[in-house]
Parts: structure tokens; C-alpha cells; sequence
């Protein structure tokens, strides 16, 4: 019950906090400004494509396939900023303001405290997340036709990202200051990133020696899943390859640093559920020994 | 009633609390009964703060047994009936204050129509009715210590632990906070209350602790812990010989103003001797007109006993 209760309070304090208000709102501005530019971009593209070698609705769905990964990324970003911002001082934050002295104290577990507050955010971003996914992809098949046949396995993919970040922010909370918490969770999120991006740079380059690259890429992983979560993402965004034949795009076109044209491996979305779960339990172990 | 036949509050033993290679508390015991207000007195840095703290369950102890109302410190339901205040209290500012109330009456175990009406009480106990709908931000540090008081005392607790409840107060807010804390006490709360404010102390508390160096000094009721002899100025209608002699077997000593000779300073051990030198003058036949012992402060007792330590 005093879960549910500090669940509760969470959100009820996430919604009165004026970031999210502002969040919301840029969301929705962005989403408009998103629709507008969709829709401009479609009337002038399709008057251009009647003379040319491919049927407009090919076309549509060529640009739809594109503009999915793209928006779809830009949700990820969007909700992995989001969640370092309102995550990382989930626990510091209240012991650095003294807010937990009057709490602490009351008939409660501190493991109902952590698990409360961990669930709130939890909801509040799995919810903000799907929104935002559901919005942009509404938007594109209203303009281009185009729904991403493992639409559900991309937004689960999506959403395991925005938790695996929260888990890390959390436990990093129970740690550390706010502001080093923050540091360390926005680093390792950039970090990520850039050792695909070397890792593909290397395989370009050196095709056969690209091992070590490889183990680096998946240690880092490891340790920070929300990359190779984006390249799960990415896949799952994708069309059939029969799909892609038709629209004349290889599958291979995806094989980038930013997105990915093979799936990730069950045992990486094991590892991704345990790391989720884990590290707000590691949090709960290290709140539980710690004064305040 | 003697202190044997109340129930404890507080049980400490031999608590220790290092904090890395910092010893803040070193083997501190001390018993606190229900239905008193206990003092805990001490210099800024004296490991006060770290008691409340254990107390809490804020700060865990290195070592040491400790018993709330008869239950050790992790017990949640015995939680549900202490109260606690900190020291400059800081609470969730974006709440209303019948919010902040509902949300700890809530931790509690309140709901309802209870809940509901135990925040317009302890609204209306510490002077803030009709501010149910301000925002915490927007309260000044009195209202704060006043919302926070609230909050402890929602739960009708048992126990109310308050550190240095009027620091940040203003002479109004301090004197306001006193009669608050004398209105609990008798309605039969226990209070412990950790202070260096000795005027409050004195006023409200039963018997005190001094503590400096994270080390308990002196444990009891102030005016037993005096090590110096309590001064009475006796004045009588005449002064005989056998009224000296007998009051010097009943004091610690007996002196005669030379300049008004029917003055007399009797030192004794206690304030209840004085009861002793009223009869001796009465039974030696002079007529008694004024017995007044100089008064003893408290801060007398805490600035001797923590210069002591010192030497």
C-alpha cells in the first residue's frame, strides 16, 4: 500500500512540476510543427514523382519507411532526455533537500519509498513514451500510408530502452549527487552511440580486424543497452524485405551506426530485462544502508 | 509516581555511531519515561543531532541498543505513533498545506473522514487555519516550523522527537512554540526535545541530558545535577547561637552578613533541604520572614558541566 501511495505522489508531483508541463507542451508543439512539415513535404513531393519512374504510392511508402525511422528517433531521444532529467535526482534530490527527514521516518519500508517513486516515473515515462511513438506514427500513415508491421515489437523495444535508462538513473541516484548522477548517466548515454559509430567506421575500414571493435561494442552495450536498444528500434521499424524490394530499397541501406538491419538477440533483451529490474533493486539495497 | 513506575519511551544503551573514521556518538545510554519531556541538551557538534537521527531511523547506529516505546527502532508499527520534526524542516514546497497534511496523515494510516478532520485540528493547534490552500513555497520559516509540527502531531502520537523546534524563530513564534509544546505535554505527550535553546529546555522539560563529544555527561532533572550547593538567604527576626549550630548540622554551611546580622546564607545540597533550615529556625524559636534560595539556571548547570568536560 505504501508503494502505491509514494506511486501516487510521484506522479501527482511530476504533473504539478512545471517541466513536464513544458515537456507536454513542446511534445504537442513539436507534433504539430511535425504535421505540418509532413504534409507540405507530401503535396510537393507527390506532383514531382506522377512523371517519374515509381507510382506516388510507392513513393509514399518509400518516404514513409524513412521518415518513421526518423521520427521514431527523435521520440527516443526526446523520451531518454526526458528520463535522465526527471530520473536522476529520484532519490538524491530528496535527501540533498531534506524532504525524505519528515517521510523516512513514517510507518513505511524505504524499499516502498524507492519501488514508489521508481513505478511513478516508470509509468509516467512508459505512458509519455508510447504517446509520443503513437502520435508520430499516426501522423506518418495519415500522410504516407506506412505502419511498421512489428510496430508493438518496435515500441517494446523503445519502451526497454526509456526503463533500462531509468534503472541506471535510479540506482545512480541512491549513490550519488544529483549532478553527478546526471553527468554519468548522460555520458554513458552519448558514449554508446559513439562506439557504433567507430565500431562501423572500423568494419568499413578493416573489415577483418574488426573483433576487439566488436567486444568494445558489446561490453559498452552491456553496460549502457539503450544503443543497441535504438538499432532494435530501428529494425523492427522496417518493412517486410519483400516490402523493401518493392519500394527499391535494400535492407543493407539500414546497416548504419544509427540504425540496424538485423534484430538483436533474445538473450540481449534477457540481459536488458534484468538490468531494467536489477538496478532499482540495487538502489533499494543501497537507500536501505544508507543515512540520511 | 517515581520514575520506576513509568514505562520508558526511549531505552539507550551503549550507542555508538561512527561515521567513517568519525566518532559522532560514543557509548551513549540514557532512559527517557513516558509522559515526560526530556531535555537533550548540547554544544553545536556534539552528536545531538546524531541521537535524533538514530532515534528516527534516519541514520542507523554502529553499535548500541535502542527501544522506542518498548519496541526496537526498525518497529513500523510503532512508527505510527511517534512524531517527528527536524531541525529547519524543508518540505515538498509545490504542496498545499492541507495537502502536505493529508499526505502524512496518510503515511500514518489515516483516511477519510478521520483524516479530514485531524488536519483542520492540528491546523487550528498550530495557529494556521484557513491556509489550507496555501502553498508551502509560499510560507515563511515560522509557518514552516508550525506546518511541520502539524505533521508530526497528526498521528496523535505517543512520542514527539523535535530538534531545535524554534531555531529561525522569532520571540512571537518561539513563545507561541513553547505553549504549543506545554498544551501536548499535557495532554500526555512525550517529548524529547534536542536543543541548545537552554530557555526552552528549562521551561518545558523534566529532566534533561547533556551530552558534548557525542559522550553523555549528565542525565536527570536539573535541578539534581548541580554539583555546586544550593545558596539560601534566610532572614530572621534575631540570631541566636543554637540557631547556627543547629542549622550548620542540617547545611553545608552557615554564614552571617556582618553588616546586617539577622541575614544569614545557608548552603545546602538540594532544593528540598530548604524545607530542613524552615523547621530548624521555626524549632530554635526565631521568626522566619524571608527564605529564598538563589536561583540556579539551567544554563549555570550546562556551561559548568560542559566547561568541566573541557578541563
Amino acid at each position: 500500500m505504501g508503494l502505491l501511495f509514494m506511486t501516487r505522489f510521484t506522479l501527482k508531483e511530476a504533473i504539478r512540476r512545471r517541466l513536464f508541463f513544458a515537456v507536454i507542451i513542446m511534445s504537442t508543439l513539436i507534433l504539430v510543427v511535425f504535421a505540418i512539415v509532413l504534409t507540405v513535404a507530401v503535396n510537393m513531393l507527390l506532383p514531382n514523382v506522377r512523371a517519374g519512374a515509381f507510382p506516388s504510392n510507392i513513393v509514399l511508402l518509400g518516404s514513409g519507411i524513412f521518415i518513421t525511422v526518423l521520427s521514431i528517433w527523435l521520440v527516443y531521444i526526446l523520451s531518454s532526455i526526458l528520463t535522465i532529467v526527471l530520473a536522476v535526482g529520484m532519490i538524491s534530490n530528496e535527501i540533498e533537500a531534506g524532504t525524505f527527514a519528515v517521510i523516512v521516518p513514517k510507518p513505511l519500508r524505504r524499499i516502498e519509498i524507492v519501488l514508489g517513486k521508481w513505478l511513478g516515473y516508470a509509468l509516467l515515462l512508459g505512458i509519455y513514451t508510447a504517446l509520443l511513438y503513437l502520435a508520430f506514427q499516426l501522423i506518418i500513415y495519415w500522410k504516407t500510408g506506412y505502419w511498421p508491421e512489428q510496430s508493438i515489437s518496435a515500441l517494446g523495444s523503445l519502451e526497454l530502452s526509456v526503463f533500462a535508462l531509468l534503472g541506471l538513473a535510479t540506482a545512480g541516484s541512491a549513490f550519488f549527487h544529483t549532478i553527478v548522477n546526471g553527468a554519468i548517466a548522460l555520458m554513458l548515454f552519448i558514449s554508446a552511440p559513439i562506439v557504433s559509430i567507430v565500431q562501423f567506421i572500423v568494419r568499413l575500414a578493416v573489415p577483418t580486424q574488426s573483433t576487439t571493435m566488436e567486444n568494445i561494442s558489446t561490453i559498452v552495450n552491456l553496460v549502457i543497452p539503450t544503443d543497441a536498444l535504438w538499432h532494435a528500434t530501428s529494425y523492427f521499424l522496417l518493412p517486410s524485405p519483400a516490402l523493401l524490394t518493392a519500394v527499391n530499397i535494400s535492407s543493407q541501406s539500414f546497416d548504419t551506426p544509427f540504425t540496424s538491419a538485423v534484430p538483436v538477440s533474445p538473450n540481449f533483451i534477457l540481459w536488458v530485462l534484468f538490468y531494467a529490474i536489477i538496478l532499482p533493486l540495487v538502489a533499494v539495497w543501497r537507500f536501505q544502508r544508507r543515512d540520511l | 509516581m517515581t520514575q520506576k513506575d513509568l514505562e520508558p519511551a526511549i531505552e539507550v544503551e551503549g550507542l555508538r555511531k561512527v561515521y567513517h573514521r568519525l566518532v559522532a556518538v560514543e557509548e551513549v545510554s540514557f532512559t527517557m519515561y513516558r509522559g515526560e519531556a526530556f531535555g537533550f541538551l548540547g554544544p553545536n557538534g556534539a552528536g545531538k543531532s546524531t541521537v535524533v537521527k538514530i532515534l528516527t531511523g534516519l541514520v542507523a547506529p554502529t553499535q548500541g541498543k535502542i527501544r522506542v516505546l518498548g519496541q526496537p527502532l526498525n518497529h513500523i508499527e510503532t512508527r505510527r505513533r511517534v512524531g517527528y520534526l527536524p531541525e529547519l524542516p524543508n518540505f515538498h514546497r509545490w504542496l498545499q498545506a492541507g495537502e502536505f497534511l493529508e499526505f502524512h496523515g496518510h503515511l500514518y494510516g489515516l483516511r477519510g473522514a478521520d483524516l479530514a478532520k485531524r488536519v483542520r485540528e492540528v491546523l487550528e493547534l498550530v495557529g494556521l487555519s484557513g491556509r489550507e490552500k496555501q502553498r508551502l513555497g509560499t510560507f515563511s520559516k515560522g509557518m514552516m516550523q508550525r506546518i511541520g509540527l502539524a505533521q508530526a502531531v497528526i498521528n496523535r502520537p505517543d512520542l514527539l522527537l523535535l530538534d531545535e523546534l524554534v531555531s529561525g524563530l522569532d520571540p512571537v513564534g518561539q513563545r507561541d512554540m513553547r505553549d504549543l509544546l506545554r498544551h501536548l505535554k499535557s495532554e500526555g505527550i512525550s517529548i524529547f526535545l534536542n536543543s541548545h535553546q537552554l530557555a526552552d529546555v528549562e521551561a518545558l522539560c523534566d529532566r534533561v541530558a547533556i551530552i558534548n563529544k557525542g559522550q553523555i555527561l549528565k542525565v536527570g532533572a536539573p535541578n539534581t545535577l548541580f554539583d555546586e550547593p544550593l545558596t539560601i538567604e534566610v532572614r530572621v527576626d534575631h540570631v541566636s547561637d543554637q540557631l547556627l549550630h543547629r542549622l550548620g548540622l542540617v547545611s553545608l554551611a552557615v554564614q552571617q552578613d556582618e553588616s546586617q546580622p539577622c541575614r544569614l546564607l545557608v548552603e545546602v545540597q538540594r532544593d528540598e533541604d530548604a524545607a530542613d533550615v524552615a523547621t530548624t529556625i521555626q524549632e530554635c524559636g526565631a521568626r522566619l520572614y524571608a527564605l529564598s534560595p538563589h536561583q540556579r539556571s539551567l544554563e549555570q548547570l550546562f556551561l559548568q558541566t560542559i566547561d568541566a568536560s573541557r578541563r
